[in-house]
């Protein structure tokens, strides 16, 4: 089936369209690539390619197109991008599906919009990682003496757990959302390097946290040792940039790519907060 | 060199709070006002005497309607229009990349906010001219062609504002503000938690969209009400009833003069009589 296709509809070649950035903070511009066609190609390998030529399609020779990945079969996210407009990993997205379904002729390569660049295709994820900080999105069980074995889980939690466990952190849900927009800091001439940290992280504490957190706490607060963190998890999220900055676009559910229930996480944490914070009023 | 971290805004230290009053200002008291406004304005339909009624019925609050109409509907609308642009332009729409059905409703819901922010403010220009000083209304409102809404000649003075190009005006604007209402509740039953699931979500999405469609045949009676309206013959109607409650004593025609279409020549007429009493 794979021969009667590439026979048949396939280019011998194709275009690909990159979004480069120099550095942090330049000015971005289009780079058209020339790439011979392959069976069974996917993203990566385009790139690998892309990387081999360092020429583009007008036969310029340019440095080569940074980009980061690193499983190579969708379990890390590093190698997430914005693929003909749409984020996706790209070790998954198949040539043989974008040139079949969406453009015959070209594929267009974007670096998320919601990160900073640090280079062409790859980009600082670090606020993602900050907001899984911020909720405690761990169990917590170090300590100086054995807690003994952790306390049973009923299947039913399990089942309700187990699939936002699949998260790998990659940001599509984010960088799908209309409510997250990018935060991006330049460091001050003189500035050291913990200073601009501590900027930054002041930064993303006050922007929304996202659907990647606001489900991994509601996973842990499922957990029976996580939960005894369960207040301190659901004061993040009714703080500045928390759960109330959602707007129900329910982008991040379409786009997961591991069909994470999040908007049910959502849901849930919204009921949370809701009864959380009557709770801190009435009870407190 | 080490800078300061910003100290948090008013808006950031309460935005949980903040959002959530926008979310439950949008049905209490405003869209639940919305639906009493949007019944009243139906019973046109049936006849002048109806509405008229109905708008006694409003203005029997007497000196308390001021409160009532400051507390329960102006602050709200404007808290909730206010804050809603706010949170409008923290968000970036995205549904050329994302074309999926809630995506568009997200869109939609700030789309229709816009328009039933600029409707309502021109309803109420429209109807009222925003302020009840007579120096305003004689000079700025009514040469503007606002204030035309008369409380004791109800369905005429709205059949008379009924001109020219303004039904497709409330058409669209009633629409936007039908649709913010029913998209609205199903929003917040996520926000609030009461539906998550998508099953649920799924079933909550049925029981808006009829809700939106029940309120929106309710919407058409009213817009349909001054259309439908002889304003000659209702003011005959309305006049006769202004009498009967000026003969039983329940109004006071040097107060309500000002309530009346056409006021100029009976409101001077009155205030006259007023004054030498």
């Amino acid at each position: 089936m794979a021969e009667t296709h590439t026979s048949s509809a396939t280019p011998e070649s194709f275009e690909v369209r990159i979004l480069r950035q120099d550095g942090p903070g330049q000015a971005s511009y289009w780079e058209r690539h020339r790439v011979q066609y392959e069976p069974q190609m996917n993203v990566i390998s385009v790139l690998q390619k892309i990387a081999a030529q360092a020429t583009t399609a007008d036969g310029r020779s340019v440095s080569p197109v940074v980009w980061d990945c690193n499983c190579l079969e969708e379990i890390c996210g590093a190698c997430t991008m914005v693929i003909n407009g749409r984020v996706r990993q790209a070790c998954s997205a198949l040539v043989d599906n974008l040139l079949r379904y969406e453009n015959p002729t070209e594929i267009r390569l974007e670096p998320m919009s919601k990160f900073p660049v640090i280079r062409d295709l790859m980009v600082d994820r670090s606020r993602l990682f900050r907001a899984l900080e911020k909720v405690r999105a761990w169990v917590p069980v170090d300590g100086y003496y054995d807690l003994g074995p952790g306390p049973r889980i009923s299947p039913k939690v399990q089942e309700q757990a187990y699939p936002l466990s699949k998260c790998m952190s990659c940001g599509c849900c984010l960088e799908a959302c209309p409510q997250y927009t990018k935060v991006e800091l330049t460091q001050e001439p003189g500035e050291s390097d913990e200073a601009f940290e501590a900027r930054k992280k002041a930064a993303y504490d006050q922007a929304f946290i996202g659907a990647h957190a606001i489900s991994q706490a509601m996973l842990f607060n499922m957990h029976p040792t996580g939960k005894h963190e369960a207040a301190e998890r659901l004061d993040q999220l009714t703080a500045p940039g928390g759960i109330q900055i959602c707007g129900n676009a329910q982008n991040c559910v379409a786009v997961c790519p591991k069909e994470i229930p999040l908007t049910t996480s959502i849901g849930r944490a919204g009921r949370a907060a809701t009864l959380h914070v009557l709770r801190k009023w009435f009870d407190g | 060199m080490a800078e300061p971290t910003p100290q948090p805004t008013f808006l950031q230290r309460h935005e949980f709070l903040l959002r959530r009053l926008h979310s439950l200002s949008g049905l209490i008291p405003v869209g639940a006002y919305m639906c009493v406004h949007l019944f009243v304005n139906a019973s046109l339909l049936n006849s002048p005497a109806s509405y008229q009624d109905a708008v006694y019925q409003i203005h029997s609050l007497g000196k308390l309607l001021p409160v009532v109409e400051w507390g329960f509907i102006f602050l709200p609308i404007l808290f909730h229009a206010i804050f809603g642009v706010v949170i409008m332009f923290g968000g970036l729409p995205n549904t050329a990349n994302y074309r999926y059905a809630a995506n568009y409703r997200y869109m939609l819901q700030r789309a229709t906010g816009v328009i039933a922010f600029l409707f309502i403010f021109y309803h109420v220009f429209h109807m009222h001219g925003w302020f009840h000083s007579e120096w305003w209304l004689e000079n700025v409102a009514r040469p503007l062609g606002g204030a035309r809404f008369a409380p004791y000649n109800a369905g005429s003075s709205l059949a008379e504002a009924y001109g020219g190009f303004i039904p497709v005006i409330y058409a669209v604007g009633v629409a936007a503000c039908v649709y913010h209402l029913a998209n609205g509740i199903w929003t917040m039953g996520i926000t609030w938690g009461v539906w998550t699931t998508p099953a649920g979500q799924r079933r909550a999405t049925v029981v808006c969209g009829v809700f939106g469609v029940l309120l929106l045949a309710v919407a058409a009676a009213s817009w349909m009400g001054p259309m439908r309206t002889n304003a000659k013959k209702a003011r005959e109607i309305e006049d006769k009833m202004y009498r009967a409650k000026v003969a039983a004593g329940e109004l006071d025609p040097a107060e309500a003069s000002h309530k009346r279409a056409g006021h100029e020549r009976v409101g001077k007429g009155d205030g006259e009589r007023a004054s030498t009493k």
